[in-house]
């Protein structure tokens, strides 16, 4: 159990017009919930696609829990639940959920309580209704969500791979999805999911990685990440009208990086090598009376932004990245 | 091979189950058995329309043949016990006695007309207008009945005695054909044409209606975006292989069904006939070596992976059933071009048509059936026909392959023949 869950080695994928991504190496540890973070047409999507072995790479390797990917049988070991989620429409949701764990290696024998169970799980199955054996056409948008994540999990793969798995979701599902991703990672699965909402992957990851336009721009784990980019930005907020002496001070370029100015309080980021000691001290100095005074960690979301943000959003480039 | 299995099974049983597949597989034979009865139905009815007693026959001979030849029409087809009307005129009033006969046609107090005059009694020719005219049987009764009475005619004005000419005249020729191959005599000509034509008719269908079947398949995965799910647990190579499998198994089936069934109808078709109250006409089974059944199957398989693999490859490359429509065109052409050849490879079917017909991957399944069927094919064109189809299906189902692990999650533009080469040079 010492091998990682993923290892990626120097991954390139062209297409016709151009590069998805581009010598992509990284490591998932095994048990841990990770985040792949980047904006839309970043390379999640294709990164993903190419871990399943769904797209060859054109060079690089992928490791999956030990083994190559391309290797038979290991994506038996792999739940997965794709971006754009679709089921046979005709067919009934039993049926469907049969075949799916059947293509996992699955006996039927085997896949039969355990359907029953995530049906009556997540309440498409109760007294009055089995929608069990309804066709799939029959059955609402979130139901039929509902059916594709359990086929994803149904035969308890020890790696899950879910791409976008919050897109479309009511608040209620979100929460259950959550909840499922916390459990899974208690009984020491590895699930990875994609997501351009940093929120969610705030909360929920122990380690991220985030690509823009096919290259990685950082990765590790989230409290690493964090520390990395921390130290440099502080909550100030001062009593009373703000005096132009402390709009001078934060114009200081050899203080100050960036200033968010929301009047009475400010987020600001100090150059790299200032003392966050010299600018309390002119703050103090200038005769303004310090409320707050904080060294915080910047939000997933701001390193996402700082990081990416100057990469920039290859304009037109969306949905299958 | 678990895995193909249970392509193989969800493609097969989510096929059988549909309430298209029980009809066809059900009404095919009864399809099968009305176009048998029907016809022989219609033309007992057909017959007694076809009375030609009505016909007035105008004699401008004076030799008496008029009454002789109407004498021979009697009865004809099953109608009334009655001679047709004879009317005697001279040859000066022939034109009058044509002009009130037609009015009479018109009014439909009469059928028609038959003129006999001094070139019918020397042996050259007859007239008949009427209502008819375009009736196959009619005319042929009407002719044969002139024929032999001018015939005994003749034979008397040379000293024959009437007796003697009526006697050889008035003998009834049966036709029997009976086909002679390197095993011996076996099963009639018409039979095996008519056994071949059925078995070619029903390989084009299969492959028409269930190559769809598969192409329709192929891109309601990749409308509904199951295709991602499923690639992520098998290869595209094994989700292609079980789908043809698969459908193909469905084909088979229904043909199994519908073979067993018109053999038992044609078995039990004395029975069956003397409900609709027909007489059943003469049909012979024709029998089947386990060697011809095989090469039949073998065919049938070859030639259904064959097109199967194409079709799933257009069904890859599109994103709806219009556009597949359109892609799907040069495929239908080839088979649509084989089946244009089936009716010219029946009247000819050792000619050098069914010969490069049988050679050609695209007809070979349809045409060397029907050829099977009808002739005995030498071994080594055989053979070799079956060596090339092996080939190109092959080649075929590689190439297809390709197309369909890139075009499955491919969407958006069709290809360009070129990004194609491109898409099977890198898949």
């Amino acid at each position: 159990m010492t091998e990682p869950a993923i290892q990626i080695r120097n991954v390139v994928k062209r297409f016709a017009a151009h590069t998805a991504v581009r010598d992509l190496s990284l490591v998932v540890p095994r048990g841990t919930v990770y985040g792949l973070l980047g904006p839309n047409g970043a390379g999640k999507t294709t990164t993903i696609r190419m871990i399943l072995n769904v797209i060859a790479p054109d060079s690089g390797t992928i490791t999956i829990l030990g083994q190559d990917s391309t290797s038979d049988s290991i994506l038996d070991r792999v739940g997965y639940l794709p971006e754009e989620r679709g089921l046979y429409r005709k067919m009934k949701v039993r049926s469907i959920l049969r075949f799916l764990a059947e293509l996992k290696g699955m006996s039927r024998k085997k896949a039969d309580p355990l359907i029953d169970e995530w049906l009556e799980r997540l309440s498409l199955k109760t007294a009055d209704k089995d929608w069990g054996a309804a066709k799939v056409d029959e059955l609402s948008r979130g139901m039929q969500q509902k059916v594709q994540f359990i086929a994803a999990l149904l035969h308890d793969p020890e790696l899950v791979i879910l791409d976008e798995p919050f897109s479309g979701l009511d608040p209620v599902n979100s929460q259950a999805l959550k909840d499922t991703i916390v459990e899974l990672r208690r009984r020491g699965k590895t699930v990875i999911f994609s997501t351009h909402l940093m929120d969610n992957a705030e909360r929920m990851c122990d380690a991220v990685c985030i690509i823009a336009n096919g290259d990685k721009v950082l990765d590790g784990t989230l409290t690493d990440v964090k520390a990395e980019n921390a130290g440099r930005t502080i909550a100030v907020a001062i009593d009373g009208p703000p005096s132009s002496e402390i709009s001078r001070i934060f114009a200081d370029r050899s203080l100050v990086e960036r200033v968010d100015d929301s009047n009475r309080f400010f987020e600001v980021e100090l150059q790299p090598g200032a003392d966050s000691q010299d600018l309390l001290r002119a703050i103090v100095g200038s005769g303004a009376r310090v409320k707050r005074f904080e060294l915080v960690q910047p939000s997933l979301h701001q390193i996402f932004l700082e990081k990416v943000g100057a990469k920039g959003v290859e304009p037109g480039m969306s949905g299958h990245g | 091979m678990g895995k193909l299995w249970a392509v193989i099974k969800r493609e097969y049983i989510e096929r059988v189950r549909t309430k298209w597949f029980i009809i066809a597989t059900v009404f095919g034979p009864l399809l099968f058995a009305a176009l048998m009865i029907v016809p022989a139905w219609l033309t007992l009815k057909t017959k007694s329309a076809a009375d030609i007693s009505s016909t007035v026959i105008i004699d401008a001979t004076s030799t008496g043949i008029g009454a002789r030849v109407s004498e021979a029409m009697r009865g004809f087809g099953g109608g009334p016990e009655r001679a047709p009307e004879v009317r005697v005129v001279p040859p000066s009033e022939l034109t009058a006695a044509e002009s009130l006969a037609t009015a009479e046609v018109m009014r439909k107090d009469r059928s028609g007309y038959l003129v006999i005059d001094q070139q019918t009694t020397a042996g050259e020719s007859a007239r008949y207008a009427g209502r008819h005219a375009s009736s196959l049987t009619a005319m042929e009764a009407v002719r044969e009945a002139v024929r032999s009475t001018v015939l005994g005619y003749r034979l008397e004005a040379e000293g024959v005695s009437p007796d003697r000419s009526r006697e050889l005249t008035t003998g009834r020729l049966a036709f029997r054909t009976e086909r002679i191959t390197d095993e011996g005599r076996g099963g009639s000509g018409a039979v095996s044409a008519f056994f071949g034509l059925g078995i070619a008719f029903l390989l084009y269908m299969s492959i028409i209606l269930y190559g769809q079947n598969i192409l329709r398949g192929v891109i309601e995965e990749k409308t509904t975006r199951v295709a991602e799910v499923v690639v992520s647990s098998v290869r595209p190579e094994t989700l292609l292989a079980g789908k043809v499998l698969g459908v193909g198994a469905v084909g088979l089936t229904q043909q199994l069904v519908w073979v067993a069934t018109v053999v038992t109808f044609l078995t039990y078709r004395v029975p069956i006939f003397k409900l609709f109250g027909i007489p059943a006409p003469p049909f012979q089974i024709p029998g089947v070596s386990p060697v011809d059944g095989l090469l039949l199957l073998l065919f049938f398989v070859l030639g259904f992976v064959f097109y199967a693999a194409l079709f799933a490859a257009v069904g890859s490359m599109v994103n709806s059933d219009q556009e597949a429509q359109q892609a799907a065109q040069p495929v239908m052409l080839m088979l649509v071009a084989a089946a244009i050849f089936i009716q010219p490879v029946t009247f000819n079917p050792t000619g050098g048509l069914a010969t490069v017909m049988s050679w050609l991957p695209f007809s070979s399944p349809i045409i060397m059936p029907l050829r099977l069927s009808i002739i005995n094919v030498p071994t080594t064109e055989l053979v070799g026909s079956l060596v090339v189809l092996l080939l190109s299906t092959l080649l075929v189902v590689w190439l297809a392959a390709r197309i369909y692990r890139v075009g499955l999650l491919m969407y958006g533009k069709r290809p360009t023949l070129r990004e194609l080469g491109h898409w099977i040079g890198h898949a």
